[in-house]
């Protein structure tokens, strides 16, 4: 790993593949040395970012998330976009290990040179999925990417850490035999821009139908995220190519309409913010669990608590107290 | 008074001193529990007893004197890289009492490419004979009359365009279509589960079977149309229940694709055959076919078919390649021998015994010739044709026969309930079992607890290969690029043009392809332009590739400490090297070239990442480029380049040298799959920094990888 982050400015900014793929390895490092040059190279990158259309995609694993951005990201690259796709696939909590099989669905995108597709482990928090996505997402803008896909696997809580990060949300669905919404949480269909019924080919056209109608109905039930929007279900063929143009101009006018109210400026603001607030949380509590006195008292306090000797409230001053008197209400 | 079975227990457990016989009862791989002793107890009611070869359910055969009356027939695969070489090597075969042909193509013509397609230029003429128009058919059967001669011919991908050249080549032979005799694998489904040599997506596929079913049932009378395999099942992981199971749930979906189209059940069904795999489990094997007969039987019913032939099924078999090994290879005749055995005495129709040296390269002369004296010293020397299935009546066979068929029929079951065999591969569950199936064995082997003799038990010190290797030369690529050129220069090409209009708009609307795609095969239009002509209509498939995870790690989980240990001490190198370099291990596993045989990649992408290696997978049939783009852009630390067609040569070394030229040199390349170890020392020097022969223990491969990658980045 080089440590000069002038190698990597560089080399983004010029958009060389390699380097782009050499500063995502850096950025996603979980070496402090690492992080600390990723920290001056993204400062630097900053101001030629922000210029892409962000767009989180999820679903449940079977609605066709691969073959759906292979067809559409195909189809963006035919429009003269550039598409970076950043892939977030599960790592295994017992090895560690994990498989990386996306671009195996995403054939012809994968040797599409106005493509560039990263899929990554998710690591063991949601805390590093996010920092790592989100950076990478600004890696990929200033290395003249226009168009960010970041596609997530639909369990846990990983769409609404993507949800965070994007401009525009989409959830894919597929249409089943029985009760449709079974697959789909109340908190996705909260943050969901739009959604998209996918596989709707073959046999299968009427049960999209079926499906896009009962989502529409689940989504009255929803306060809308804003007034200015209201979210739209589609149906689609990424197989046969159908109706993802409709899922483009979607996103465009979405993007138009916030843009002219002002949302969408405010959203990557609001983002921006909670970004940081995130990260002071995750720094307060790296400091309380790295703190020697903590990690010594630490079992003793937790034993007395489990066998009731002393109250959890007490437990809890007693620790945050050795961080500093003053830090008590 | 104590029965005879209460008596031998008792015995038993004196002899072993205490323990009882129980505690040597073994779990094989399909899950059934074989006891050490079968008495008539055991087979008692068995549904599959006291019945009668050539009578229905035909568990004992499909003719009622079997071997007695006619011995099965020697049916060797094979195909040299060129047609002029494959057309002598046929005519010696005859001449040395082979009785059928048996075609192997290039993976180039199976995946529909013409030779002159940059996207194969690694794989002319590997694996088999390379066909790019009637001018090469013409060659390939030059003097070998077809009214006279059965041919069979592995093909399914691009089938169309073959089988209508072969018709033609009989034409132009001045044969009669109703005189053609011979199969055609066309089995279209079980190439989505693992040999991956499909072009176009499942539909239209299926239509290209039933429109080969009805023309034949109308012209070619005498043709096997189809030929259900399960041998790529079970070469892919599968064991015998799980080929079974798969392999005839493939067949249902054919026959009911046929009705579908309009065809009478009786029309079609005597002329399916079946292909199946026969690999070292003896008496399993044995069984297998047994209970494959009584299960089709039983699936055929709900058709109800007039004439008994429709039920009754009929099936060549192959001794198994995945079973031979490089190490030590002449072992492999015995194997073969002992696989051939299991297919005579659970009475197939024709038989294929591999060559020793396949798990290496293409099979010699020598080699070749072994392995079908094996079959003549079987039939002619050892006496076992003088009775129909002799095991009938054996305890355990009998007994076996029942396990597997009850274990086949609950995955039937499952598959009926996801809606048939196409729904069901759609849904991605019979691979996901196969390879589940085939981790575990890997995991077993690199344990010791599937001996292989030679690899992980009674290993040779020091080997050397003494026998020659037969090697594809490019000139063969060369000469099949000339003869397009010459082809395309002297037809009439609106005629050609015409023909291939004529085969997309039989793609698009009702047309009968194989009609049309003969006259275009006249007309002397190659097998990529028949193939691109439907592939309009059709568009190419992209498989999914899925991966499981778990299955390798947890045949240790049960394993003696030592063997649990070795699997924990790599898995703490892993989380070593990422808190030293940042992040795991990652490694790229491609498979470049037309081979679609990714069971050796799948198998390595879940154990590693069970190991905590991070893994990606590129898309089959990547070109050497395409691969380095990969490599680069998920910027992994090494690539694991995957050959077992004899390919490596020219696309590791290309892979090499396209990651130097886009800066990414430091990027590690290393080998696995079938690469003679004569070729080696031409890898090292291109570059490649370490070859894992067929038999490597996954562990051995990753510790060297771990070796590798910590002297490069932990320093």
């Amino acid at each position: 790993m080089h440590k000069d982050p002038s190698y990597y400015i560089q080399g983004v900014m010029d958009s060389n593949r390699l380097m782009l793929a050499r500063t995502i390895t850096l950025v996603e490092s979980i070496l402090s040395t690492h992080q600390e040059i990723a920290k001056h190279v993204i400062n630097e990158l900053l101001p030629h970012t922000g210029k892409a259309v962000r767009l989180g995609i999820t679903g449940v694993p079977g609605a066709g998330k691969s073959t759906f951005i292979e067809s559409f990201g195909t189809m963006l690259t035919g429009l003269g976009h550039r598409v970076a796709v950043l892939a977030i696939d599960p790592s295994s909590t017992r090895s560690g290990g994990s498989i990386l099989g996306d671009k195996t669905r995403m054939e012809k995108l994968a040797v599409n040179d106005l493509a560039f597709i990263r899929p990554s482990p998710s690591g063991g928090s949601l805390g590093g999925v996010a920092r790592k996505t989100r950076e990478t997402m600004l890696v990929c803008e200033a290395a003249g990417f226009d168009v960010i896909i970041v596609e997530t696997v639909g369990v846990g809580q990983s769409e609404t850490t993507v949800a965070s990060m994007v401009d525009f949300f989409l959830v894919l669905q597929i249409s089943g035999a029985g009760d449709e919404l079974q697959g789909i949480k109340k908190g996705v269909l909260e943050v969901a821009d739009a959604i998209v019924v996918n596989k709707a080919d073959g046999d299968n056209v009427n049960r999209a139908k079926l499906a896009k109608k009962q989502y529409e109905t689940a989504l009255h039930l929803v306060t809308p995220s804003s007034p200015n929007w209201s979210v739209p279900v589609m149906t689609c063929s990424a197989l046969e190519q159908r109706g993802l143009m409709e899922v483009w101009e979607t996103i465009m006018s979405h993007k138009e309409i916030m843009t002219a109210s002002g949302e969408l400026e405010k959203k990557r603001q609001d983002q921006a913010m909670s970004w940081m607030w995130f990260l002071v949380n995750e720094g307060l509590e790296r400091w309380f669990y790295q703190h020697p006195e903590i990690q010594k008292l630490l079992p003793g306090i937790k034993h007395d608590v489990e066998v009731g000797k002393i109250a959890p409230t007490r437990a809890a001053d007693d620790l945050v107290s050795i961080l500093g008197k003053d830090l008590l209400l | 008074m104590a029965t005879g079975y209460e008596q031998w227990f008792e015995m038993a457990s004196k002899q072993m001193k205490g323990k009882t016989p129980d505690s040597l009862n073994w779990k094989s791989p399909e899950g059934i529990t074989v006891k050490p002793l079968y008495c008539e107890d055991d087979i008692k009611g068995l549904p599959t007893v006291g019945t009668f070869p050539g009578m229905a359910p035909y568990t004992r055969g499909p003719m009622a004197t079997m071997y007695a009356g006619r011995p099965w027939t020697i049916r060797q695969y094979a195909g040299f890289s060129t047609a002029k070489a494959s057309n002598e090597f046929y005519r010696k075969n005859l001449a040395a009492g082979q009785k059928g042909l048996s075609v192997a193509f290039s993976l180039s013509t199976h995946r529909g490419y013409d030779s002159d397609n940059p996207r194969v230029s690694g794989d002319i003429g590997k694996a088999g004979v390379a066909i790019d128009s009637i001018e090469d058919m013409k060659i390939l059967f030059d003097g070998i009359p077809l009214d006279k001669m059965s041919v069979s011919m592995t093909m399914n991908g691009a089938v169309i365009p073959i089988l209508a050249m072969w018709i033609a080549t009989a034409e132009e032979q001045g044969v009669k279509q109703e005189q053609l005799e011979g199969t055609i694998q066309n089995d279209i489904l079980k190439e989505y589960l693992t040999r991956n040599t499909y072009i176009y997506p499942p539909e239209p596929s299926m239509r290209i079977v039933s429109d080969i079913m009805a023309y034949a049932s109308k012209n070619m009378p005498k043709y096997n149309t189809i030929s259900i395999s399960g041998y790529h099942i079970m070469e892919a992981g599968a064991d015998s229940v799980l080929q079974t199971a798969f392999t005839l749930a493939d067949g249902v979906e054919y026959v009911r694709a046929a009705i579908r189209s309009g065809m009478d059940i009786d029309t079609f069904a005597p002329r399916l055959s079946f292909f199946f795999g026969i690999g070292m489990n003896f008496f399993m094997e044995i069984a297998m076919l047994r209970a494959a007969r009584f299960l089709w039987h039983r699936l055929m019913q709900q058709f109800n078919p007039k004439n008994a032939k429709s039920s009754m099924l009929r099936t060549h078999c192959q001794t198994s390649g995945w079973s031979l090994t490089e190490q030590d290879p002449y072992n492999n005749v015995i194997r073969t021998t002992l696989e051939a055995m299991s297919a005579v005495l659970g009475g197939t129709q024709s038989l294929h015994t591999n060559s020793f040296d396949e798990a290496v390269c293409l099979p010699t002369e020598l080699s070749a010739r072994i392995a079908r004296n094996t079959q003549i010293i079987i039939q002619e020397e050892s006496q076992v044709c003088k009775v129909a299935d002799p095991l009938g009546g054996s305890y355990y066979i009998e007994y076996l026969t029942n396990q597997i068929v009850e274990g086949a029929q609950k995955i039937i079951d499952e598959i009926e309930e996801l809606g048939g065999m196409a729904k069901a591969i759609a849904s991605g569950m019979p691979k996901l079992r196969i390879e589940e199936s085939a981790a575990r064995r890997q995991a077993r082997i690199d344990q010791g607890k599937d001996v292989i003799v030679g690899v992980n038990k009674y290993r040779l010190a020091d080997e050397k290969m003494d026998f020659d290797i037969l090697e594809v030369p490019d000139s063969v690529r060369l000469e099949q690029i000339d003869r397009i050129n010459d082809t395309k220069k002297n037809r009439d090409s609106a005629k050609c043009q015409a023909c291939l209009e004529a085969v997309t708009k039989a793609a698009a609307g009702d047309g009968n392809l194989l009609e049309v795609a003969i006259a275009a095969a006249k007309a002397r239009a190659t097998v990529g332009e028949i193939s691109d002509a439907m592939e309009k209509v059709f568009g190419r498939f992209v498989a999914t590739t899925q991966c499981v995870s778990g299955a390798y790690s947890s045949e240790y989980s049960e394993a003696s400490s030592d063997a649990a240990q070795v699997i924990e001490g790599l898995r703490k190198r892993t989380a070593d090297f990422l808190s030293k370099t940042g992040r795991r291990p990652r490694i790229l596993v491609t498979k470049m070239g037309q081979d679609g045989h990714d069971r050796g990649i799948k198998v390595v992408a879940s154990s590693y990442a069970d190991l905590g290696f991070d893994v990606d997978i590129s898309p089959m049939f990547q070109t050497p480029e395409e691969a380095a783009k990969m490599a680069i852009e998920n910027d992994v630390h090494i690539v694991g380049a995957s050959s077992l067609a004899a390919g490596h040569k020219t696309l590791v070394p290309e892979l090499i040298g396209k990651l130097k030229d886009k800066g990414a040199g430091e990027i590690m390349v290393v080998a696995g799959g079938v690469i003679p170890p004569n070729d080696y020392q031409f890898l090292y020097d291109a570059g490649c920094k370490g070859i894992f022969g067929p038999g490597t223990p996954i562990t051995e491969s990753a510790g060297k990888v771990m070796d590798m990658l910590e002297a490069q980045y932990c320093k």
